[in-house]
């Protein structure tokens, strides 16, 4: 059977359909809950990680965990946050294991955008959106881990705060007020670097 | 006034998750108070800076750089460019050309980069080639004189060998000769021998008999 017609057959399932499909002994389940989430698992993991890592092999890594822990998977939690979970674990183990450090340095960043100007369209994105995409992504790569993951998940995954809580296994008001921070400090590494665009208006002195 | 007290409002205000009672409170307070207004808009204007900063759209494939370091992803993807490139080749120039722009520029450098090194390999290949029927038809050459020597040697040694075996037949012959005449001469003087001493044993038996016969006569 082709991906394809398994997706028009799976098409309208909801992924804890899908979820429990694949534990009623459907293994194809998981090729369209893959489907489904690779490229948004492997964006976050981009965004985690930094560009100097291999986001596939992480990719690879979390899905394969999802694949064993899915039979035991409670369905009273949502897919998308367990497994957002998984790919948070991972990115971290890979960070504590790999580098002794918990973000990459902006002159990886450059470097590894320069590398890539010469490898493909890949990181052309990085230079071709110049200073502000590369400062940006030094900047969130310079936050502190939890604050970078919140800011990951909301800004750029879109997941709710209600998802975020689940996945980090926190209460919402602490995703919020890592957020919080998390963009105050954005802001201010932003207007260090002569990026305006995030900077407070300064309030009249009258 | 406590601005800290409206901060989860204010973020989810941002992100559009707030409900309708909690952002009519924030409204109210913002009304007020001009550093949270100023907040709320220079978080904004940095959600507008953070989108600037896109996902890579070759982002599932392996990145170069790791090519240094795990040899297995430089293999396979020299095996994915040798392909490309071998393609990429066998068409006309005018794809090629087309592909060099059309495409990523990164694919151009190796494109070049692999049409030299087939070059370069294909001369190395023919000059292999070339050094290797040289030996050959060398080798040919030689062995055709080698093999005369080893017929000239064989037919050198058969006529030694010839020699040789007509010289020792001859020595033995005379020899041979030699032995049998010293053999005859040997069985002659041993029979001439024994014809005398039979001679003599006759005489002998013939006395001894001529005894016996008288003595019983004489009884």
């Amino acid at each position: 059977m082709t991906l394809a017609s398994k997706l028009t057959r799976t098409m309208a399932p909801t992924d804890e359909e899908l979820v429990e499909q694949f534990q009623g002994g459907e293994s194809s389940a998981f090729d369209v809950l893959v489907y489904r989430w690779e490229r948004k698992v492997q964006g976050a993991i981009y965004r985690l990680v930094g560009p100097g890592e291999d986001v596939r092999d992480l990719s690879q890594e979390t899905f394969l965990k999802a694949y064993r822990g899915l039979r035991t998977f409670k369905k009273e939690a949502r897919f998308s946050s367990w497994l957002y979970q998984i790919a948070l674990n991972v990115c971290r183990d890979r960070m504590r294991r790999g580098r002794g450090k918990s973000y990459v340095s902006f002159d990886e960043l450059v470097e590894a955008g320069e590398a890539g100007a010469e490898a493909g369209p890949s990181a052309l994105d990085l230079i071709e959106a110049r200073d502000l995409s590369r400062q940006v992504a030094a900047a969130v790569a310079a936050l502190p881990e939890e604050q970078r993951e919140v800011v990951v998940l909301k800004e750029y995954q879109g997941l709710t705060f209600l998802e975020i809580a689940e996945a980090l296994d926190v209460p919402l008001s602490t995703v919020k007020t890592r957020l919080y921070r998390g963009l105050g400090q954005l802001r201010q590494q932003l207007v260090r670097q002569g990026i305006r665009g995030g900077a407070p208006v300064p309030a009249p002195t009258t | 006034m406590d601005c800290d007290a409206f901060r989860d409002e204010m973020i989810d205000l941002l992100y559009g998750e707030a409900a309708p009672a909690a952002t009519a409170r924030l409204e109210e307070h913002q009304a007020a108070c001009r550093a949270c207004r100023d907040e709320l808009a220079s978080f904004r204007r940095l959600r507008r800076d953070l989108a600037s900063w896109r996902t890579p759209p070759d982002l599932g494939r392996a990145p170069r750089r790791l090519g240094a370091a795990r040899p297995y992803l430089a293999v396979a993807a020299a095996l994915v460019v040798l392909v490309g490139g071998g393609l990429a080749l066998r068409g006309s120039e005018l794809r090629y050309e087309q592909g060099r722009f059309a495409f990523r520029f990164g694919q151009a450098p190796e494109a070049a980069a692999l049409s030299t090194a087939l070059a370069a390999q294909d001369e190395r290949h023919r000059r292999e080639m070339d050094t290797l029927r040289a030996t050959v038809t060398a080798a040919s050459r030689s062995d055709e004189e080698t093999l005369q020597k080893v017929r000239q040697m064989i037919a050198d040694s058969e006529a030694r060998q010839a020699t040789l075996v007509t010289t020792g037949l001859t020595r033995l012959e005379e020899r041979t000769e030699a032995r049998r005449q010293y053999d005859l001469a040997q069985v002659g003087a041993g029979l001439s021998y024994l014809d005398g001493k039979a001679g003599l044993q006759a005489a002998r038996t013939t006395e001894l008999m001529g005894h016996v016969l008288q003595a019983s006569q004489k009884k």
